[in-house]
Formats: C-alpha cells, structure tokens, sequence
C-alpha cells in the first residue's frame, strides 16, 4: 500500500467493515508496525518512536468514547492528555477550558464523566484530542449511533478543523454524511487502496464504489438520474449542488 | 387487522428522575405493519421500546400512567414469559445479546427458557435459522461471525420464540451500510414470509423508508408526528424534529418549490430511475 | 495476558480428545492434578508431566501447552528461589516449583480442550444452581471479548499520551488504572445489556429449563474413563510402594 497524506488535507477512507480502514490508521501511530515497508509521520518512521510520542501531533479519536473515559471529573478527563505530553498546570487551565466551552460542556466541568449522554461523551472524547492541539486529527467511524444534529455538528466541526489547517482523516462506511464534506477520497478493500480522488469525480463512479461495496450517495445518484431529464436544469452532479447553494 | 399494539396516553417515568421519558403517547399498530419510530437522542424512543415488550415495568421500576397493551394483554399485568412469546426486541450491539458458544444453542435459548420439549425445540430452531439465512452456520461460535452475521443470529433467536410482533432498537447501527441493507431486507421477508409485525427504531431513515408503512416521530417523550413516509417526510414540520430527512426530500422539496419538476413524492433515487425508463439523455 | 489467553481460553478443535465427553475430560484433569500433589521425588513428578504432555500431544495442544508451561516457568522460577531461602533444600524446592507448573497444565488441559457450553454440561451434572452455571458459563464466553476490550482500551489511552512499557514496578501499576476502570465500567455496562436479552428471551420462565442437545457418555467414553482411573490407581501404587522415593 502506498498512500501520501499533505499537511491540510481532508481525506476520508471508506469501505465495507473489514476492509482494513481501522487497521491502516492504527499505523499512523505506531499502534501497528508495518510487516514490511515503512510509515513516515512528519519525516519520523513510526518504528522509532512509541505511540504515546507520535501521538503528541497525531490525534485518534477511536469509535468508543466508553473505551476511553475514567477520570473523576470531566475537567481531568481532559487534563489527563496534557498532562501526559508535560503542558504546565497554567496551560492545561487554559486548555481544558477552551475544550469545554468549544463543545459546550461547561456544565459538566465537575461531573463523572460516565454520567454524560452518549452523543456528549463523543464531543468529550473529541474535546479531549483538540485540547492538546495535533496537527493532525483522524476520527474512525464518528458518525456511528449519531442521530442527524450530531452529525451536522460534527460535519460542522470537520471543517472546521480543515479551515485552521489541520489534517483531518475521517475513516467510515457513512457516504451520505461525507459527500457534503467534499474531501478527498480513499476507498479501500480487502487491505488495498482500490480509488483515490476527489470526492467530486469519485463518488460518481459508481461502479468503482460497488466493487468496493460502498454505496453511491444518494444525492449523487438522483442527480446523475435527473440529468438526463429532458427538463433538467443542470448538466452534472457538481453543477446541481452549485445550482442548490 | 388486529391491533397488536394499543398505548393510550401513555406515559412513563424512571423513578430516580423527576422528568417524564414518555408522555401521553397514543400508539396503534396494526398486524403486518412495519413502523419506523425516529426522532432525535434522548427523545424516549429506548424507553417506549421497552415499554411495549414489558421490560418496562417488569424490570424498570417507575412510574406508569395511562394504558399499553400487546395484542389485548395489558403489559404491567402480563409475566415477562408470556410478553417474551409475543413481543421480540433486538437490542443495538450484536455482542451483547448472544449467549451461548454455538449459533444453534443460542437460538434455542429462548425455547429452552420457556421448556419447550427437545423435539418441537429442534423443529423451530430450524426453521429460524432456515428463515434468517443462517443454516450454515448452526456450529459455529460467536467470535467467528461477523457482525452482520451477529445480528441475523440474535434475530433468529428471537423469531424462534414465535412472536407476532418483533421490536428493533437501532438495529443496524454498528453495520456497515450494505450490511444494513441486508438486515433491512431480511426484515421486509419477514413481514412478507412470517406475517410478524414489525417497529424499527432507526436514525439512518434513508434505509428503511422505502419498506415502512408508517414513520412514527417522537421529541422529548411525545409524539410529533405520525404518518405514511411521503407524508411525514415531504410535510413541513419534518425538518425540525432533528431526523434524518434523507437528501433527495430535502432536495426535491426546494426544485418543487421553484417549479423545476413536477412535485412526485419520489423516496429514492431508483424510484426516480424507474419512472425515467422512456426517457433518453438530454 | 498472553499466557491467560493461551493456557485457558477454549479454541475448537478435532482430536480424539476434543471429542471426549467432557465429564471424561474433567475426571482426567483432576487425576492428573490430585497425582501432582501425591508425588514423592522429582522422578514422579516429571513421569506425571510427561505424562500430560502425552496427553497434549493426543489432543493436539501440544505447542500451547508448551508455551504454557514456559509463561509459568517464570514464577516457578520465584517459588523455587523462596523455598531455597527459607528451607535450603533443592530436592523439596525443586518439586514445589514443578509441580507449580504441573497443576497448571492439569488444569489448562481442561479449559483449552472444553467449550463452555461443554463446561455448562459439566456444571450441571453436578447439580450446581442454573443461575451460577449460567452465570459462569457466560462469564467465559465473553472472556474472549474482554481480552480485546483491553487491546482496544490500551489502543486509545496509548493514544492519549499514556507510556504503558516504561516506568519502575509503582508506576507501571498505576498507569494500569485508566486501563483498568473503562474495563470495570463496559462490563458492567455490558451486564446491564445482557439482562434485558436474558429477560426478553424468557430466562428463568420455568424451573427446569430443556436443553437442545444432550450429552451422552458413548462407550469409547467409558473405556476412557475406566482406563484413567485405573492408571491413576496404578500410578500412585507404584509411586508410594515401587518407585524409588530418592534418586540413586
């Protein structure tokens, strides 16, 4: 497998379960080391530094937030992080409320973090990696179990870390939701890369993402089938989403 | 057609909680329906699930106002066994509902529970599987099935229990989408092959609108809307309930509204491709 | 953990063994185990290792119960080292820390080889409660799942800047903690779920639950029975009036 990331890129890695998305990113941080080849983080080979270091610039935010959560109050849940990477007190004060009031989870400074719904226990877990501020982010599968507000927030948010520069990979199976998102796109199956474009010219092709076995949007679809509508305004799916903005 | 499930302002409340989780609910479902019941986290959806298959009161303790009823039982007077013999539920992680360490072991679970003698529990054991596509895998353990293959496992352990109603609280929700079109398919069987009524608890509406019969929409504890999927997602209160309006409504709405097409209620982008047939390319 | 993972979780196998009613099973491991503790010299105890290593090699878990026996090694290794401390004497401290070794692959050989719907069986022949079997029997059927809650759980607080492989004996145990409490509160969590299943599947609707598949003891399982028994009456026979107590 061969795959460059640049710095700012909004790349999202798509298949069917098994495809090996979680498996790949688990290697950006050293969680798994490559059989044969190598993987390079900012120049550095992930052999040489533990997960715990190359974790101070790349940020995962796995699926489960109930695999993560232990701390006494969700002030040091945040904490906890900056801690690790030796932030001084004064700067995780700051940054711990500059995560709360980002998610609006002031409320709950001093709760358990166990008592927290399960959509505020993924913006908590969330919360957590941007409060020590990596350059890159990678979120796997976010939008599992989140109902249509949640998802739009997390869109929102995605873009937002992509407008201030961050590098952001989102792994999932989710289409609908990413198609707005307009990233690049890395389709994956049976551990290989199978596509590798621009979210614009990939999602139309629908016979690349079935051999995936990924689904086409839907908006996609509908667009392509209005086209050939006599009374159609539009000639194509980008011109549509232009036209609809 | 038989009503299986009648709630009449029904309303419940946890009992270390001072706010109501369900409130004057009215619900009729009807043999042979599927209903998809949506609505944003923490509306009550859970809460009315399990108010329906007696979880609610008989393991819940709270307080319960007005009436619920399946198929002419009242739930709080009714035992968790008999409930168990009319109402299925399929919870949300496949994991956390298979038991035993051999597929056919754990569909036969609920038969053994219920002391069903070994030759009639043999005989719907298989039919089960048989009816949920999982004959193949009658010896396998749990850790070797995927999680698709979990789920159809966990719903054939129910369907062998022979209910007429069967519930499903986000069913699909750690599936991946083809995987979740599957399931969605083999409940739609169901319904055709087995009569079983089914209510689908479900964020992701896009996969279940075109097989539902009714969309029931729920917001902190009420009902907000209720109705055929066309009409609840076309209406225009669909939007502010924080659902899942799939895309193509959103988008149809607004080129109906600036006269672009003509205003077809179309659920799916295939229903529009099977209208197009004569058409050619522009 | 890999130890645990290889010396007592169930994985499916095809052997004459495997295939033992699992009573049969259990009988052998507890002969094995009692014949640990009624040697007399290092010879006895190593003819009874061979022994199970015989019977690994039948069942075909030859090469786990070897890593098995290694993993343990190690605290054997502690056990010899206090008993020379305290008695000075190599003979009696070195049959304390091999029979270490031997009452654990006594006991692996049995976990490793019975499923746990097979221990279920077994549980229940001994008229435990339904409640406790199932209890445990459920217990060891989701053992797999918490050892990859743990991996996964590592996985994400590694990723949060937590050294796991460095540190003094103090620090490497408490930073066990954010490890261990999300461990703790998914089981419990995952109890909580398991009893809605249990009670909409009707557990506990009637006294006497019935059971879809039925073990009966074939003839091979009887001669097999019979067979262990007699050796082990004949083993401990010859060690306490044939055998040599002491090494010439």
């Amino acid at each position: 497998m061969n795959l460059k990331v640049e710095q700012g890129e909004t790349v999202a890695i798509v298949g069917e379960n098994g495809a090996g998305k979680t498996t790949l990113v688990k290697h950006v941080t050293g969680l798994l080391k490559p059989t044969s080849g190598v993987v390079r983080v900012k120049g550095v080979e992930t052999t040489k530094a533990s997960t715990a270091q190359l974790s101070r610039s790349v940020g995962v935010a796995f699926q489960n937030p109930d695999h993560q959560l232990f701390s006494e109050s969700v002030y040091e849940e945040i904490a906890f992080a900056l801690r690790n990477f030796g932030f001084s007190p004064q700067l995780v004060e700051k940054r711990v409320t500059w995560g709360l009031e980002l998610f609006g989870l002031e409320e709950y400074r001093e709760s358990s973090p166990l008592v927290l719904s399960g959509g505020e226990k993924k913006r908590l877990t969330l919360a957590c990696i941007l409060a020590w501020d990596p350059d890159v982010v990678i979120l796997d599968e976010p939008t599992v179990g989140q109902d249509a507000i949640q998802k739009e927030r997390l869109a929102g948010t995605i873009k937002l870390l992509g407008a201030a520069g961050k590098t952001v990979v989102v792994v999932s199976h989710d289409i609908e939701f990413l198609w707005p998102i307009q990233p690049r796109v890395v389709v994956m199956k049976s551990g290989r890369i199978v596509a590798d474009g621009p979210a614009s010219t990939l999602m139309l092709q629908k016979d690349v993402l079935e051999g995936a076995r990924v689904s086409q949007p839907e908006l996609v679809t509908f667009y392509q089938e209005l086209s050939r509508r006599p009374e159609a305004p539009f000639v194509d799916p980008s011109e549509a989403e232009r036209w609809l903005k | 057609m038989a009503e299986i499930v009648r709630a009449e302002n029904y309303s419940f409340r946890y009992s270390e909680s001072k706010k109501w989780a369900v409130k004057n609910f009215d619900l009729s479902v009807r043999s042979g329906e599927i209903i998809v019941l949506a609505g944003p986290s923490g509306c009550g959806k859970s809460t009315l699930l399990r108010s329906v298959n007696g979880l609610i009161p008989h393991m819940y303790a709270g307080q319960t106002e007005g009436s619920m009823s399946v198929d002419g039982h009242v739930v709080a007077d009714t035992p968790m066994s008999v409930l168990a013999q009319e109402v299925g539920l399929l919870f949300q992680n496949p994991e956390n509902q298979i038991f035993m360490f051999s597929v056919e072991r754990d569909v036969a679970f609920g038969l053994e529970n219920l002391g069903v003698p070994r030759g009639e529990m043999r005989e719907r054991v298989d039919r089960a599987m048989r009816l949920m596509g999982v004959t193949e895998l009658a010896g396998r353990a749990p850790h070797e099935l995927s999680d698709g293959q979990k789920q159809r496992v966990a719903l054939a352990g129910v369907v062998a229990m022979n209910p007429k109603l069967i519930i499903l609280d986000e069913p699909t929700s750690l599936l991946d989408p083809k995987t979740a079109l599957e399931l969605v398919n083999q409940l739609e069987r169901l319904r055709r092959e087995n009569g079983t009524t089914l209510v689908v608890v479900e964020h992701r509406l896009d996969l279940l609108v075109t097989v539902a019969d009714r969309i029931v929409v729920m917001n902190e504890g009420t009902k907000a809307l209720d109705g055929a999927p066309r009409d609840v997602l076309f209406g225009d209160l669909a939007g502010g309930y924080g659902i899942s309006v799939p895309a193509i409504t959103r988008v149809q709405k607004l080129l109906a509204r600036d006269g672009k097409i003509s205003a077809d209620r179309l659920l799916s982008a295939r229903e529009m491709a099977g209208l197009l047939g004569g058409a050619g390319p522009r | 953990m890999m130890w645990l993972s290889g010396g007592f979780v169930f994985r499916k196998g095809n052997s004459v063994y495997h295939r033992l009613d699992p009573r049969v099973k259990l009988l052998i491991s507890a002969l094995l185990f009692t014949t640990t503790l009624l040697v007399r010299s290092i010879f006895q105890l190593g003819l009874v290792i061979a022994f199970a290593i015989a019977i690994s090699a039948v069942a075909r878990v030859l090469k786990r119960v070897g890593r098995t026996m290694m993993l343990t090694a190690t605290f054997s290794a502690f056990i010899f080292a206090v008993n020379i401390f305290f008695t000075r004497n190599l003979e009696t401290s070195a049959i304390y820390a091999i029979r270490f070794i031997a009452i654990v692959v006594s006991t692996s050989l049995f976990f490793i080889t019975a499923s746990p719907d097979e221990l279920e069986q077994v549980m229940k022949t001994f008229r435990l409660p339904r409640d406790v079997v199932f209890a445990f029997v459920t217990a060891v059927r989701f053992i797999p799942v918490m050892m990859l809650d743990t991996l996964q759980i590592m996985d994400a607080q590694k990723s949060r800047g937590l050294e796991l492989e460095k540190g003094n004996l103090f620090q490497r145990v408490r930073n066990m903690i954010p490890v261990l409490i999300p461990l703790v509160v998914n089981s419990v969590i995952r109890s909580g779920e398991l009893a809605e299943a249990m009670e909409s599947r009707a557990y506990g609707a009637v006294a006497k639950p019935t059971s879809l598949v039925q073990y009966k003891a074939r003839f091979a399982d009887r001669v097999t029975a019979l067979a262990a028994v007699l050796l082990f009456a004949a083993g401990v026979y010859s060690f306490y009036f044939v055998l040599p107590t002491y090494l010439p």
